[in-house]
């Protein structure tokens, strides 16, 4: 396995807004961070959810299947999620996922949700 | 009254010589030489002495009147001679001349008197002629010898003088020797005193073998109650008690020890020596050295020094570490738990045991020997027959069985002929087992998590070596260190196996056969075979005459991945006999991930109908969040095919679409996983382009070749590490015209 850059993530809080920032790769050692983060009360009491994808290096199909899970949770509690369009790694990896439809991009963190 | 004569002088020097040779107590010997001359050569002899101090002292007084003798040694107390004075006695000393007073007049005597009384005395006993003689050795004046004539005897002459002179010569080499043996004695004395306190033993031993020394540390050490005992030991005796070996267990003889390689003119470094006491079975390390003592006369060595230093607990101790250290290295180098044990046995002998044997209780319940180790191969025959004779089973009360039930260690020692007939279960074991000739035995469980998975037998038996606490606690160490082991091993190896079957059925054992094309594929794991991936492919027939190509990704690994994995690959192929096109295919896969629990099971797949149709294929290619497979042409352009689709499992509804193409012939077809394209660090990693661009050299390889050669180039960018399993399905059209 190779150990790419570890991911971080920085928290926002902006009123009804939480936006995590991530840093590094997303991958089988950076999912479960992301998952972790995705679950906290923090996520949970927010409106709207924004993962910013600008600084992510590289997403697998692990990373993939976290950021599923989140639209899947946030579908679940009424919240809204939108992602920012990240590397074009990261674009074409969700392009041939066919998800694209399903998840709501945004130009910044700060864009407003259509 | 003095006789004369000249048959006096030739006489008393043969009795002075004897009496000088015979006797070695200066004192006496003075006594008798001063008795000789009185009353053949004078009325009063006095023979005194230069003490250390420097003063004079008369050791030897002898008259014709036994009265006069004492009389003049209790004056001479009171009033010893000044060593600087006129006294005549004190002049030759210092002179170191011999002087003849024929004639003393009483004026004289007054004259060196020590004192009036002193005077009055050798006046009052007709002092009257006298010979004065220095005592001189090796250069040293030691004393004077005087011989005086009273009243009216006769007068010395000079042939007296030099009679006198060379007595005096003589009785001083007497001393001389008297006193160099003194001192030599007291110089052994103290040698013997500091050599006996030395808490190293030592011996000393001339050129032939025989002891002439030894302090009492060696005598406790070579196991003799006295020093005395033991330098009367008959020479290669003392050796015969024990058994003693090098560093490495090899036998060494007498000639080997370095004071016999002294006086064979050879090297002698200090030898390190394994000593085994016979009797006891106690285990000794010691250090032996010796330095020549050289014979002055001949330069020959004459005696050779041997010290024997003991430095058992610190070889012990680190013999231990060294051994744990290795055997924690043979441990942890392998999986293979059956070799590594083997290792661990064989590490064992000769360091710590003479046997060491492993013995493991398999998943049925039996007591099986994995290893066992002894340098001798006859010896380890023997081990065999005693296994053919009797495999101990669990239940029997004593020894391996009983270890391994209990997960305590037994430690025996001085093992009896009778201990063994009450432990042998038949003749044959009995034969065998004495032939062993165990003298002590440990036997250690060797625990893993789940308590003791087996157990470590040592004996000693050819050594004779005890075995003692320290042994028993490294060996407990070895057990608990080889339990770990054998428990990681046994649980690595029940993965493998697992892995192996699961993979087996994640993937098809062979490819049909499409008539006017050539299928290949290639799979790789990432990691470790024991961690079962998520990608599958497959070929199957799908209807009457097309075939349907298979590719896909199940997200994650371990057990859960792997049931997903043929979960999806099954789903398919029943899909596809129930007459499905591909998109109802994907469908029937989505809805079958969706009934599975949550978890978010994500799977990619690619779908590739071909039909087989004049002079090409036929290909409808359907993607469900998969890469797009890539299109090589002829001259090695290539392009992706495909619409892009929803992957499966987690968002719905899904939609995919069926794309037409179509391959002719020498085109080729190639399906991938996204590990291919992932493999490497971000940024320089293969890439969808870098695929391509690879195809390009499709038109000089076969298929085959040519999955190999991405393949490769993928592993080479992972650097041999691989993020994701690879997977690769290439289909290739004949040019040969269609059957």
């Amino acid at each position: 396995m190779i150990v790419g850059e570890q991911l971080t993530i920085e928290v926002r809080q902006d009123d009804d807004r939480i936006v995590l920032t991530l840093h590094g790769e997303l991958d089988l050692l950076g999912a479960p961070r992301l998952r972790g983060e995705i679950e906290s009360h923090a996520v949970d009491a927010a409106d709207i959810v924004v993962l910013d994808l600008d600084d992510v290096q590289f997403i697998d199909s692990a990373g993939l299947r976290v950021v599923l899970a989140a639209h899947e949770r946030t579908v679940e509690r009424g919240q809204r999620l939108a992602l920012t369009p990240g590397s074009p790694q990261v674009q074409r990896l969700l392009s041939i996922a066919g998800v694209s439809g399903h998840l709501q991009t945004i130009a910044s963190a700060d864009a407003a949700l259509v | 009254m003095t006789k004369p004569g000249s048959e006096v002088p030739r006489d008393l020097l043969i009795e002075a010589g004897a009496i000088l040779a015979s006797s070695l107590d200066p004192t006496t010997t003075m006594e008798q030489v001063a008795r000789l001359t009185v009353p053949r050569l004078a009325d009063l002899c006095v023979i005194d002495l230069r003490d250390e101090d420097g003063a004079i002292v008369d050791v030897a007084v002898v008259a014709t009147e036994e009265g006069l003798a004492r009389e003049l040694e209790e004056l001479r107390a009171r009033y010893p001679l000044d060593p600087a004075g006129e006294h005549p006695v004190a002049q030759v000393i210092r002179g170191g001349e011999p002087v003849l007073l024929a004639e003393m007049t009483d004026a004289l005597l007054r004259s060196f008197a020590q004192g009036s009384e002193h005077a009055r005395f050798m006046i009052e006993h007709g002092y009257r002629s006298a010979v004065v003689a220095p005592m001189v050795a090796r250069g040293r004046t030691l004393g004077a010898l005087s011989t005086l004539r009273l009243g009216e005897s006769e007068r010395y002459g000079t042939q007296e003088r030099d009679l006198v002179a060379e007595l005096a010569r003589r009785a001083a080499l007497a001393i001389d020797n008297a006193q160099l043996y003194s001192d030599l004695q007291r110089l052994e004395q103290r040698l013997e005193a500091v050599l006996a306190n030395l808490a190293e033993a030592i011996t000393v031993v001339d050129s032939r073998g025989q002891m002439v020394f030894a302090n009492q540390a060696a005598a406790d050490l070579l196991g003799f109650l006295t020093p005395g005992e033991l330098t009367r030991a008959h020479p290669g005796t003392v050796m015969t008690r024990f058994i003693v070996q090098d560093e490495h267990g090899r036998e060494l003889d007498l000639e080997s020890m370095p004071a016999r390689r002294l006086f064979r003119g050879e090297q002698h470094e200090p030898l390190l020596v394994r000593n085994i006491v016979r009797a006891t079975g106690e285990e000794r390390w010691l250090i032996v050295r010796s330095s020549p003592i050289p014979d002055p006369e001949n330069g020959r060595i004459g005696y050779a020094v041997n010290v024997f230093e003991n430095i058992t607990e610190v070889k012990r101790a680190q013999l231990g570490e060294s051994f744990m250290a290795e055997a924690s290295r043979a441990l942890a180098s392998s999986m293979d738990y059956g070799e590594t044990l083997q290792r661990v046995a064989r590490l064992a002998v000769p360091q710590i045991a003479d046997w060491c044997a492993v013995d493991l209780l398999n998943e049925r319940g039996t007591i099986e020997r994995v290893a066992v180790h002894h340098p001798d191969p006859r010896k380890l025959e023997l081990a065999a027959r005693i296994d053919r004779a009797h495999r101990p089973t669990l239940d029997e009360p004593e020894g391996v069985p009983e270890v391994i039930r209990t997960g305590e260690a037994r430690i025996f020692n001085d093992i009896q002929p009778e201990a063994l007939a009450a432990y042998a279960h038949n003749s044959e074991h009995l034969e065998l087992l004495s032939a062993i000739g165990a003298t002590a035995v440990i036997i250690v469980p060797m625990i893993g998590a789940t308590g003791a998975l087996g157990a470590i037998t040592l004996v000693s038996s050819e050594s004779m070596r005890r075995l003692t606490a320290a042994d028993l606690g490294v060996a407990e160490r070895l057990g608990r260190r080889a339990g770990t082991a054998v428990e990681n091993a046994r649980l690595y190896t029940e993965r493998i196996r697992i892995a192996h079957t699961l993979q087996r059925a994640l993937l098809p054992e062979s490819l049909p056969e499409v008539p006017g094309a050539e299928i290949e594929a290639r799979y790789c794991a990432a990691g470790e075979l024991n961690e079962v991936g998520g990608d599958f492919y497959d070929v199957f027939e799908h209807g009457e005459d097309s075939w349907m190509l298979v590719i896909g990704d199940v997200c994650g690994k371990g057990s859960r991945a792997a049931g997903v994995t043929a979960l999806a690959r099954h789903t398919l192929r029943t899909a596809s006999m129930g007459g499905q096109s591909a998109a109802e295919m994907l469908e029937t896969l989505h809805r079958a991930l969706r009934r599975q629990p949550p978890g978010a099971d994500l799977c990619t797949a690619c779908l590739v109908k071909v039909t087989p149709a004049s002079g090409r294929m036929r290909l409808t290619v359907t993607l469900a969040g998969h890469p797009p497979p890539v299109l090589i042409h002829a001259r090695g352009d290539a392009r992706q095919v495909g619409r892009p689709g929803t992957l499966l499992g987690v968002l719905d509804p899904i939609d995919v679409v069926e794309h037409e193409t179509e391959l002719r012939a020498g085109e080729t077809l190639l399906l991938y996983t996204d590990g291919i394209p992932e493999a490497g660090h971000s940024g320089e990693a293969l890439g969808e382009r870098g695929l391509i661009e690879l195809c390009r050299k499709a038109p000089q390889l076969t298929l085959a070749q040519l999955l190999e050669h991405i393949e490769h180039t993928a592993l080479e960018h992972a650097e041999g590490s691989l993020r994701d399993d690879l997977a690769l399905l290439g289909m290739r059209m004949c040019h040969s015209p269609l059957r």
